[in-house]
């Protein structure tokens, strides 16, 4: 397996937002419809005090995803209340058909005080089609348990014979490598199980994947898609420390099959990901979306700065 | 109405001088029997930090047991540590509620953590103790009860029993953040959760208690005692806002049920207020009822939600 390059398909600049936001295109998850591509993605405000606030957005594409029909310019899901999980950012959110509904999973952000963030995953449904979501309650639907002790989040979900799955993120603890930097967060990828969707059990802090940089690697953003009958998980990783702007230590896309969905083996090379000098993801390479659209099986995902100037589509070639 | 003689207060933090970590408050009494002792937890706080922003631990007392008001021994150490960078509990440990299980002790707890937003959150954790309850450790990094889409921030104040073949953890969980003159204030309610391990917990999911005061009332402390066929809980309440004064500030009240899931509140019926005067003069909460020996007390907080202790009260009668 190889994956085609077909380059940034999105620019946050080049496009008004809601809430006044101007960059970043994080983490684009899409919906499929009979008419369109829905990608929803994560932009960012500065509120008062300078601090980011991320806010869900999307915009529809033609099933081709070459052009742009139009992008959102209304608020999809508002920021969570007052000391709530959520209340200063969504990013990213995961979309998921159920029935008539849509349902939104979403990573809530928090600001902390000896830590810059929590995390929490929450449920949040769409009447309307996927054009707004409306929270089941304040709180989270997966949060931080007995063995996973911080920031669980990036959850992913898929209804595989009859069941829902969710893959997602849990924090193993924070660390402040060097005197004159803050606090630095690790996580690995999880699993956990539904009925219906609201109702999660964890399987507890069992990391589903194999490190490949050892215990300080971090794995955020699975996403599970079906080739050929084998389940294939593409997220991305990276160090813990120092990853923001020395690109040998920053994202890359990694991979994993599956097929009892239980004993992942981990194979990042095939179907690798490249990129070339200069390219808009050749420093990073972050938070991959593999989706089936008209049957070609696709990957979005962010480049250099995190998504700060959109993100960039792939084509599967078997 | 229920008569208590108030014995009057028994612990002082004050009266240590050579613990530094205990430094003022004594809070959220809760007690354990052993032989010649009744260990009553509680939670203190060293002196605030340069920001005036305090850590709460927890420690206990040991009471003598035919003499509840002379006390025999402090602990010398925190019975708990604090959580690691980033943890539910790295700010503090408090309030605590032991029990037995499977032939160790185990204590619930709840953890601390600092927000930017609001002053804090809390998530319930447990620890067990391999020497008698002196020191406990965790059962791990994270809380065992933590927030869900009806109870988003705020999960404090557990109280755990076993009643029949499963634990009840009583707890307060948050419900919303007011802002009162600027400043966040939390709004929590009773909540009740069951489990048959201790460690895989069912919430009910609805409030135990009606609110009385006001909708915003506060409830906090659920203590439950089983006594002539029934379920007897005290709690504290307060209104949402001014409540550092006396008349807006905590006050017991008291609620009743034959199943643990349906409450009828009555506080008319809880018989302790606070006094004319002294230590407990403004206010009366987290009350904590046990028996000894054949009698009914209830340890309970006075002014300044314990900052000087808190005291003891006899119950003549039985409660029904």
């Amino acid at each position: 397996m190889k994956w085609e390059p077909l380059g940034k398909i999105f620019d946050p600049t080049e496009h008004a937002l809601p809430h006044g936001c101007r960059e970043f295109a994080q983490s684009p998850q899409v919906l499929v419809c009979d008419d369109r591509v829905r990608i929803y993605f994560s932009t960012r405000s500065v509120d008062a005090g300078g601090k980011f606030l991320s806010h869900v957005a999307y915009v529809d594409m033609q099933k081709d995803l070459c052009r742009i029909l139009c992008v959102c310019d209304h608020t999809v899901i508002p920021l969570g209340a007052l000391g709530c999980f959520d209340e200063h950012g969504i990013f990213p959110m995961n979309v998921l058909r159920v029935g008539d509904l849509v349902f939104g999973y979403t990573c809530g952000w928090n600001r902390r005080v000896s830590v810059s963030v929590d995390t929490a995953i929450g449920l949040a449904i769409s009447r309307d089609g996927g054009a707004t979501f409306q929270r089941i309650g304040d709180g989270p639907v997966l949060a931080a348990s007995l063995h996973e002790p911080c920031l669980v989040g990036d959850g992913f979900v898929k209804l595989i014979g009859g069941m829902f799955h969710m893959w997602y993120i849990f924090g193993t603890g924070w660390k402040r490598y060097a005197a004159d930097s803050p606090p630095d967060r690790t996580y690995k990828i999880g699993h956990a199980v539904s009925a219906d969707g609201f109702a999660w059990t964890k399987e507890e802090a069992r990391q589903i994947v194999a490190d490949r940089l050892g215990p300080e690697e971090s794995q955020a953003l699975p996403t599970v898609v079906e080739i050929d009958g084998r389940h294939h998980m593409f997220f991305c990783y990276r160090q813990s420390f120092d990853f923001r702007s020395n690109a040998a230590r920053g994202y890359r896309i990694g991979h994993a099959w599956s097929d009892d969905l239980r004993n992942w083996i981990r194979d990042d090379d095939n179907p690798r990901l490249e990129t070339s000098p200069g390219q808009w993801d050749s420093d990073m390479q972050c938070y991959p979306h593999a989706f089936e659209c008209d049957g070609q099986i696709y990957l979005l995902h962010n480049g250099n700065q995190f998504g700060r100037f959109g993100f960039g589509l792939s084509r599967l070639q078997m | 109405m229920f008569t208590w003689q108030k014995l009057g207060r028994v612990f002082s933090p004050q009266q240590v001088t050579d613990r530094p970590w205990l430094k003022e408050f004594a809070q959220a009494p809760a007690t354990l029997l052993l032989d010649d002792v009744v260990r009553v937890y509680f939670s203190c706080r060293p002196p605030a930090d340069a920001g005036g922003q305090y850590v709460s631990r927890s420690a206990f007392v040991d009471l003598d047991r035919r003499d509840l008001l002379k006390v025999r021994a402090v602990s010398d150490q925190p019975i708990l540590g604090l959580g690691g960078l980033g943890e539910f509990d790295e700010f503090g440990t408090y309030p605590v509620s032991v029990i037995p299980a499977n032939g160790r002790l185990r204590a619930y707890y709840a953890g601390w953590t600092r927000c930017e937003s609001v002053p804090f959150n809390t998530a319930i954790g447990c620890a067990v103790s391999d020497d008698g309850g002196i020191t406990f450790h965790k059962l791990g990094r994270g809380p065992v009860l933590s927030y869900s889409p009806d109870e988003p921030f705020v999960l404090s104040g557990p109280k755990v029993r076993r009643f029949g073949d499963r634990y009840q953890l009583f707890y307060i969980a948050g419900r919303k953040w007011k802002l009162v003159d600027g400043r966040a204030e939390p709004v929590y309610k009773i909540r009740l959760a069951t489990s048959v391990d201790g460690l895989h917990w069912e919430k009910i999911g609805r409030d135990l208690i009606e609110s009385r005061v006001e909708a915003d009332e506060a409830q906090a402390s659920p203590d439950v005692f089983q006594c002539n066929g029934k379920y007897h809980m005290f709690y504290c309440y307060r209104y949402s806002s001014g409540f550092r004064s006396r008349e807006f500030g905590y006050r017991i009240g008291y609620a009743s049920s034959i199943d643990l899931l349906h409450w009828t509140r009555d506080d008319a019926k809880a018989g302790i207020d606070v006094s004319f005067e002294g230590w407990d003069s403004e206010m009366v909460s987290y009350p904590h009822v046990f028996e000894v020996d054949g009698s009914i007390y209830m340890a309970y907080l006075g002014n300044q939600v314990g900052r000087y202790g808190f005291g003891l009260a006899r119950l003549n009668g039985t409660l029904e």
